[in-house]
């Protein structure tokens, strides 16, 4: 009789546990993230630079040029080599998932470029490649916020 | 009718054949036993070149592609200007471009033209400018029972479309659709030729010499003034009055030519023009710079060429043009 009493209650006790356990269980709901709209709004600099691969960073002054965007518009300082040649407006293919940036200079054409938007040691960089010169000769750089 | 050859020993005749069979079995790749191209030709001729082929075969194997690439400077783009046709005891057809982007067996991935360059480079010419054209044939052969397959690739070019005199290199090499530029324990399953010297003559642009070393490059090759071009003064092709005393630095005396006809002359012998000794001893001095911004041209002025000489730090000591006064010139343009 006592034999069947403490089954009885290890019964009890695998349903309490069991329910508890079934009552601890519900359904999550994911929270919804936006992905954030990229802001190139700043001033920028190149920290690498290379021509038809090889490396221009240490053999060309690129520490004074910049490119500043600021609400839809960009200007350049100490010019070098770039995309256009002229300050203007610029735009991205899409706000959340850019990967074309378009520079149109003041009275010029729009002149668009594939770029990468990586985050690197915890700084935004912008990879731009574009031939200024002679199609042939391809020219990568990567740049990053001054600030 | 009696025999002049005499081999005593029915044994000699036995190691002899096998050794001959040795040396037959232990070839089985593609190769090519001669070229006939002319030495010179004029701008704008179209230029017969025949490349002599061998397949020697093991076993059986197959049925592969023969692949072709051709070794030429870029500016005469080949691709558009060159027909190849094949023939050989087992028929003839022709050689097709290999559309770009079709990946190369045993290529790591890259097509025919990038693995052929990255496996024989440019073929010992001096200027990167050039480029390997890949065709494969129409046709696929068997590799079967031993036989040795020969022919003759039949090239015709439409020489220079670039219009410039050149002095060149050619290459050629051929593997198959099946084993790509790799040997193993039965042989080696390409053969790369590449010829002497080959002149072309007649043009109306500047000479562009492949073959021999220059006292002064320019990279890139073709540019324009919006580049940022690295000009290279190399002292160890010939002696010259600026290299005595191996000074660690040398300067660039230039003049420029624009389109609205002014000259922008910069000879100063400042950090701006220094040009800069690659590595001590090397006799080597290098500056890169962005023409534009060198010569200081407005907006609307584009440089068409520019003239030059290499100086000594006082200015006084000038080289030019292969070691003589006249100055170097380069022209910028992207053809």
């Amino acid at each position: 009789m006592k034999k069947n009493n403490i089954f009885y209650q290890i019964n009890l006790l695998l349903i309490a546990v069991a329910t508890i356990l079934m009552a601890s269980c519900k359904t999550e709901k994911p929270l919804s993230v936006a992905e954030p709209v990229k802001d190139i709004t700043g001033s920028w600099q190149v920290i690498r630079a290379t021509r038809n691969g090889t490396d221009l960073t240490s053999i060309i002054d690129f520490t004074k040029f910049r490119v500043n965007f600021k609400a839809g518009a960009y200007n350049l300082e100490n010019k070098l080599p770039f995309l256009v040649d002229a300050d203007g407006q610029y735009s991205l293919d899409d706000p959340k998932y850019p990967f074309k940036i378009t520079f149109t200079a003041t009275g010029g054409t729009p002149v668009a470029t594939p770029f990468t938007y990586p985050i690197v040691n915890g700084k935004r960089q912008l990879t731009i490649t574009f031939s200024p010169g002679c199609p042939n000769n391809s020219y990568v750089y990567v740049l990053q916020k001054t600030n | 009718m009696r025999s002049y050859l005499h081999i005593k020993g029915k044994r000699l005749w036995k190691c002899c054949a096998l050794i001959s069979i040795a040396i037959i079995l232990a070839c089985c790749g593609e190769i090519i036993t001669g070229v006939d191209q002319p030495a010179t030709a004029t701008v704008g001729s179209v230029v017969p070149i025949t490349v002599h082929i061998n397949i020697p075969t093991v076993g059986n194997g197959g049925p592969d592609y023969l692949i072709f690439g051709f070794l030429v400077p870029k500016g005469w783009k080949a691709a558009q200007n060159t027909t190849i046709t094949y023939n050989g005891p087992l028929g003839s057809g022709t050689m097709n471009l290999i559309p770009a982007g079709t990946v190369a067996k045993n290529g790591g991935g890259l097509d025919w033209p990038a693995y052929m360059k990255k496996t024989f480079q440019i073929g010992g010419n001096l200027i990167d400018d050039m480029e390997w054209v890949a065709y494969q044939s129409d046709k696929a052969y068997p590799h079967s029972d031993g036989n040795a397959l020969s022919g003759d690739l039949n090239i015709k070019i439409k020489m220079g479309a670039d219009g410039n005199n050149t002095l060149v290199k050619l290459g050629y090499v051929i593997t198959d659709t099946g084993n790509g530029f790799t040997s193993d324990s039965n042989g080696t399953y390409y053969s790369e030729k590449v010829t002497d010297c080959f002149e072309l003559t007649g043009g109306t642009g500047d000479l562009v010499d492949f073959c021999n070393p220059q006292l002064t490059t320019i990279n890139p090759p073709k540019s324009l003034d919006n580049d940022i071009i690295t000009l290279t003064f190399d002292g160890t092709v010939v002696d010259t009055k600026l290299i005595q005393g191996n000074p660690t630095e040398t300067y660039l005396c230039a003049t420029a030519y624009t389109s609205d006809g002014k000259t922008i002359s910069v000879c100063e012998q400042t950090d701006k023009t220094k040009m800069v000794q690659t590595t001590s001893n090397s006799k080597k001095y290098q500056i890169t710079f962005w023409p534009k911004s060198f010569f200081g041209t407005t907006g609307t002025q584009t440089i068409t060429k520019i003239e030059y000489f290499i100086t000594d730090k006082t200015g006084a000591t000038k080289v030019g043009y292969g070691n003589t006064d006249a100055p170097f010139v380069y022209t910028f343009k992207c053809s």
